[in-house]
């Protein structure tokens, strides 16, 4: 029972609030809140007449199936998190994080999520009869229909009841459905209008409010929308919370915040834990999916510190898990373990360097642009990566990664980050620049020096001294400011030229408008187009999402011309095993990583 | 040598004089003992050769530690590069001396720094004595009552956008002059009964000269054991400091940072690993044997017994 | 004794409330609790962070929010240190920092009580043996050993003996554990299993933090027991012939003891600066995780709490060992 549904071609509208600043951070609190991609039902469950696969050699071409084997019954696994979560609630900003999203995927019945081939939406056809589809586009509406199998662990079954106070949850203030709630992203559910049950609540129909368009609306409910799954209407009865009282829903969000779930809607439960140091999981025996879980215990261990990784993989204390960047000796040092799989690939993060276009030197396009042209992307990659990775991708869209299919390269063909030092210097002397070989000048006034900052961890203060030597090529003086506080930084304009990263899913709908629209918050250097503006609009009501697709690639070619945000390179990722299981392995589309497919983990069979 | 002004009479030439060779006597039998602690001797050539090492190293050397295009990504130590390099292409020699200048320059400030706030604070409070001794030495007490690193680590990690080492040494020293102030204060409260100062104060010498001429001089063999402490102290804290994220910051480089940053490679490119913790230990062990020579050299009880 | 104690208790309280006035300054002068919140992305409503300052009283000026903090009134029933209430924290209306500093301070209690008695007691013993062997091999083993301890920043040591502790696991099928405090899944283990899993998780840090306490204590453990022993009535005791072993144990080591109490006091403040870093490096989850996570988040009154803790722990410290001192040295009479 596999759902490929080629949706992601026809996705979206969603302001996905893709944010991890810290994504590239490089240190215990990243990536925070990122919406990444969500994936959901296996495609292939294993021992579905599929071949073995032991280890990672083959995830390239089959990313749905590569180390998969047959399961042995019962066993116990424990998987690295690599940060701990401050509460329970993954709608709080606090505890939607990815780490918390990993915690608990397993436990909320979920839509589905973005597949490994990091371009399919798969949906849940554990808990859906059906594929959702699209009722109607005035107004914009669709239905979800639930498997009559579809029960909580207590046996109540998930209902439209369930999908209504998941949306509630998820509003802002302003919708006025829940007094307290604190929502970590309200633009998807505030554009609802309704969620009515019928069929006993077994049919969900979601409807938006009038005008409102959503093309990336499959991915609602999802493993990386704002809860990572739909929560129980019934719990919250049973404790003495009204839903339909905005008051008291409130209650239930701080309730949600404090109280570890032992209920659950999904293949496992929380028998035992807490978000600091560990969270047990058994096998939930009243799931309906068709995989059921072999493992008798599945422990989440948090371990912040990377340094306790290795001695605690050898020391049998953990035996995998999906850190957010690459580490070079502790990939050594899994090099000499012969009894762990690990895998390289583009992870969500991607990273970039960006113009404060406040600074008054800057706002000349031809001295950005030989500044960008200066900088040589592919060697500061094949610096920070090539002894790890050097099949490293070269970022060459803002939106779109390599494989995505709206992908277009937009990059190399202005000749930014190449390196070329001549082409840079060629349009700074057309502009009336003047280099004497040591220092650029501009009717005898020295250009810069530049503050050029980023956050200290070691990739990033590689890069930065590369592109401090790459800018005096060109006589432009730099002076590295690390900074350890990204966010502040980036907000209140503290800089000159920065290097940092996005992180996200395939779905892209609003991106360009948060990030490069006039007076947008994520829009740090002040950049200002009318033509971007006015793009921006039209994408966010476009109902094919190819044409949204082409417009926010043409909004992105403006970005590239005025040269405000240089795209470098993925940020590569891994994820690491040891052959005593099966079935385990990395989608790098969703903020789950590793988890994605967790029920059908196992020991392998000997 | 007259005094200019009036109402004050100069010290008769005598005393002074008779202070100064006692001074002087002993500073030569220290030195003399010293020199006789093989150990110490040693550590002290030693430590000597660490500082010239960290600042006239890369003078001569080619290469410094920032990534530079002509170096081999990660390579064991070679005769081109004897302490090997990293992946993004540095060279770790370069690394390693620039870090020890750092690390150093974080440490011989604060020994500088804390010796002398320590030092005038202890001598102070111990000269006034009274409600001015209480006061001061209350609030040594009220800095004791913290655990060093804990202050230093709340108030550096939030020294935001970057640390530098005066400011990581700055931090350092101001919580450390604590106990070279106590030890300041104890010698002053002994010598302040002694004949000289009493003859310095009929004299009618200033306070701040009695302190600065002869209190604190006279107090030099316990400050100056102060001062290698906080050396070593301060080395070994910058290090903690790093561990913990709170200390220097890249593309700056420390002994601490440089350890860190190579703590999964033990095993994997021990190059990395090992070269800065060695200079940490060298740094701390030597200065420790140092101040334990002249600690020996100064003990008042043995000036007396070998007299 | 009784008087003595209590004058120093009370002598103890103006320097504790000094220290809590400078600690409350430094702390905010060096960060705004809410800061993260108010940068964070996408924008958090302006409502929300205004109720987020009402909350943590960040409305009031820092006198009054620190006579708040002291003494809770006019507060919402959540802050008064006076009161056993330690104030909210950015963590969440629900985190309560007085239960989480309490539930830590026992996990981090075991590994610091542990570690000082072998520190303590090792120094002692190598100590004297260093004394009384001045010079010879062992006594510059000894010696060495202390001196590069001493030497070796903590977090160098916590990693060397954690590789240590793995490949001992390996080779000689020994059963340390290096992630915190406990396995991950001790439910069902019986009392004794209980025991030996805590013993598995304890002994690596212990070990670890134990060797940066030992190395200062058996330096200060040879010089105090070398004076004792060059001293004239110990040359008196065996001039008229007493045992050499009832020399040292009953007249040498007592005297000696005598500094090691004051230096014993400054070692557990340093005990607790190593827990800190031993804690990260063993990924237990005690008042060093505690303290660390505290100062990343800018939660000003979690910092708070900690170091009033410490602070009172160090100046009970202090006053044990002074009390110890009148039971050591019978010269010392507290009135």
């Amino acid at each position: 029972m596999q759902a490929r549904t080629k949706l992601a071609r026809t996705a979206a509208m969603v302001l996905v609030p893709v944010m991890a600043l810290a994504a590239c951070a490089g240190s215990d609190d990243d990536t925070e809140g990122a919406d990444g991609p969500g994936t959901t039902d296996p495609a292939d469950p294993p021992g579905n007449g599929v071949e073995a696969q032991p280890g990672f050699e083959t995830c390239p071409e089959d990313p749905y199936n590569c180390n998969s084997g047959e399961r042995a019954d019962g066993g116990s696994i424990t998987w690295l998190v690599v940060s701990g979560v401050r509460t329970w609630n993954t709608y709080s900003p606090e505890g939607g994080t990815v780490y918390g999203l990993q915690v608990l995927h397993g436990i909320y019945p979920h839509i589905g999520m973005f597949g490994p081939d990091r371009e399919t939406f798969e949906f849940n056809m554990d808990l859906l009869a059906e594929e959702p589809q699209l009722l109607s586009e005035d107004p914009y509406s669709w239905q979800y229909v639930i498997r009559d199998e579809a029960v909580w662990d207590d046996g109540t079954p998930i209902t439209a009841d369930d999908f209504s106070v998941s949306w509630k949850l998820g509003t802002s203030a302003e919708a006025g459905h829940c007094e307290g709630c604190r929502s970590r992203a309200t633009t998807n559910f505030d554009q609802i209008e309704s969620v009515e049950g019928s069929d006993d609540g077994k049919t969900v129909t979601l409807t938006l409010k009038p005008g409102e368009v959503n093309l990336e609306w499959f991915t609602m409910f999802g493993v990386d929308d704002v809860g990572g799954g739909v929560m129980p209407a019934h719990v919250a009865a049973e404790n003495g919370f009204d839903v339909d009282d905005p008051a008291q829903l409130g209650d239930y969000f701080e309730w949600l915040q404090e109280t570890m779930p032992t209920f659950s809607g999904g293949p496992y439960r929380i028998v035992e834990g807490n978000l600091e140091e560990r969270v047990i999981k058994e096998p939930n025996e009243n799931w309906y999916g068709e995989t059921q879980p072999t493992l008798d215990t599945y422990i989440m261990r948090i371990i912040p510190d990377q340094g306790a990784w290795v001695p605690a993989l050898s020391n049998n204390e953990i035996h995998g898990g999906s850190p957010i960047q690459l580490i070079e000796d502790i990939l050594r040092s899994l090099d000499q373990m012969p009894n762990v799989h690990y895998h390289i690939q583009p992870g969500p993060a991607w990273e970039h360097i960006d113009f404060n276009l406040d600074v008054p030197e800057l706002q000349d396009v031809a001295l950005r642009r030989a500044i960008f042209t200066a900088i040589d992307a592919d060697n500061i990659a094949a610096r920070i990566y090539g002894e790890m990775y050097p099949e490293y991708t070269r970022r060459t869209n803002h939106l779109f990664a390599e494989d995505h299919p709206n992908h277009v390269d937009l990059v190399t063909e202005t000749g930014m980050g190449s390196g070329d030092t001549d082409a840079a210097l060629a349009i700074l002397a057309e502009a009336g620049y003047e280099f004497d070989g040591q220092t650029l000048t501009l009717d005898g006034d020295q250009i810069g020096p530049f503050r050029l900052r980023a956050t200290s961890d070691l990739v990033r203060s590689t890069s930065m001294e590369l592109i401090q030597a790459d800018l005096a090529q060109i006589g432009v003086e730099t002076n590295i400011e690390p900074t350890d506080d990204l966010g502040t930084m980036l907000f209140e304009g503290d800089y000159h030229i920065a290097q940092f990263g996005w992180s996200g899913d395939p779905a892209f709908v609003g991106l360009t408008s948060q990030y490069y629209t006039t007076g947008s918050p994520s829009n740090f250097g002040g950049f200002t187009n009318d033509d971007v503006d006015r793009l921006a609009q039209e994408e966010l009501t476009r109902l094919d999402i190819d044409e949204a697709a082409d417009i926010a690639n043409e909004i992105m070619r403006i970005v590239l011309d005025e040269a405000y945000v240089l795209p470098l390179w993925d940020v590569p990722v891994f994820t690491f095993i040891t052959d005593d299981y099966v079935n385990v392995r990395d989608n790098t589309a969703t903020s789950l990583r590793g988890v994605y497919n967790n029920h059908e983990w196992g020991t392998a069979v000997q | 040598m007259a005094d200019l002004q009036p109402g004050l009479a100069a010290p008769p030439p005598v005393a002074a004089e008779a202070i100064t060779t006692q001074q002087r006597n002993q500073a030569r039998m220290a030195a003399r003992r010293f020199l006789r602690h093989r150990l110490a001797v040693t550590s002290l050539v030693l430590f000597v050769l660490v500082v010239a090492f960290a600042f006239l190293g890369p003078l001569l050397w080619s290469y410094d530690h920032t990534v530079d295009r002509a170096i081999p990504a990660s390579t064991p130590p070679s005769m081109a590069h004897p302490f090997g390099t990293t992946t993004a292409g540095q060279d770790v020699m370069g690394q390693v001396m620039r870090g020890t200048q750092q690390s150093l320059k974080v440490a011989l400030t604060v020994a500088l720094i804390s010796t002398t706030v320590g030092s005038l604070w202890g001598a102070v409070a111990g000269l006034y004595g009274g409600w001015v001794d209480n006061l001061m030495m209350r609030f040594v007490d009220v800095i004791l009552v913290v655990p060093l690193l804990v202050l230093v680590t709340a108030m550096a990690g939030n020294v935001r956008g970057g640390t530098s080492w005066w400011a990581v040494a700055l931090v350092i020293s101001a919580f450390i002059w604590t106990g070279t102030s106590r030890v300041v204060r104890g010698v002053v409260l002994s010598l302040r009964e002694q004949e000289f100062i009493e003859a310095c104060r009929a004299m009618g010498a200033s306070n701040s000269r009695i302190v600065l001429r002869h209190l604190i001089p006279n107090a030099a063999g316990p400050i100056i054991v102060a001062g290698t402490l906080a050396v070593a102290f301060a080395i070994l804290a910058e290090a903690a400091l790093s561990f913990l994220g709170f200390g220097i910051q890249p593309p700056d480089t420390s002994l601490g940072l440089l350890i860190e940053n190579a703590r999964a490679a033990p095993f994997t490119r021990p190059w990395l690993f090992y070269p800065p913790g060695v200079f940490i230990v060298l740094i701390a062990l030597t200065i420790n044997f140092v101040g334990d020579g002249m600690r020996d050299a100064l003990d008042p009880r043995q000036t007396m017994t070998r007299r | 004794m009784a008087v003595y104690t209590m004058r120093r208790l009370l002598a103890a309280i103006p320097v504790l409330l000094a220290a809590s006035v400078l600690c409350f300054l430094l702390i905010d002068l060096s960060g705004d609790p809410l800061g993260d919140l108010r940068v964070a992305q996408p924008p958090v409503d302006p409502a929300v962070i205004a109720s987020e300052e009402v909350r943590m009283y960040l409305d009031r000026s820092v006198p009054q929010r620190y006579l708040l903090w002291m003494t809770g009134i006019g507060g919402n029933g959540d802050i008064g240190l006076l009161q056993g209430k330690f104030g909210p924290s950015v963590r969440g209306p629900a985190f309560d920092i007085g239960a989480e500093i309490g539930a830590r301070f026992l996990i981090t209690l075991r590994l610091v009580v542990i570690a000082l008695m072998m520190a303590i007691g090792l120094a002692i013993v190598s100590g004297v043996i260093s004394a009384v062997k001045q010079y010879s091999t062992v006594d510059y083993l000894l010696t060495f050993t202390g001196f590069l301890a001493l030497a070796m920043p903590a977090f160098w040591i916590g990693a060397l003996i954690k590789e240590g502790g793995v490949w001992a696991n390996r080779e000689l099928g020994t059963g340390f554990a290096t992630i915190g405090a406990a396995s991950a899944d001790t439910r069902g283990f019986t009392a004794w299993e209980s025991f030996t899993d805590a013993a598995a998780h304890l002994f690596l840090p212990t070990l670890a933090l134990m060797l940066t306490g030992y190395a200062a204590l058996s330096r200060y453990q040879r010089a105090s027991m070398l004076e004792v022993l060059n001293s004239d009535y110990v040359r008196l005791a065996r001039a008229k012939g007493v045992r050499n072993r009832v020399v040292i144990r009953r007249h040498a080591l007592r005297t000696a003891l005598i500094p090691l109490t004051t230096v014993s006091a400054l070692v557990i403040a340093g005990t607790i600066d190593g827990a800190i870093i031993i804690e990260r490096i063993f990924q237990w989850r005690g008042l060093g995780d505690f303290f660390l996570e505290s100062v990343s988040t800018n939660d000003s009154y979690s910092v708070m709490g900690w170091l009033m803790l410490s602070g009172i722990i160090v100046v009970t410290a202090n006053l044990v060992a002074d009390l110890l001192y009148g039971v050591l040295d019978p010269r010392i009479r507290y009135g």
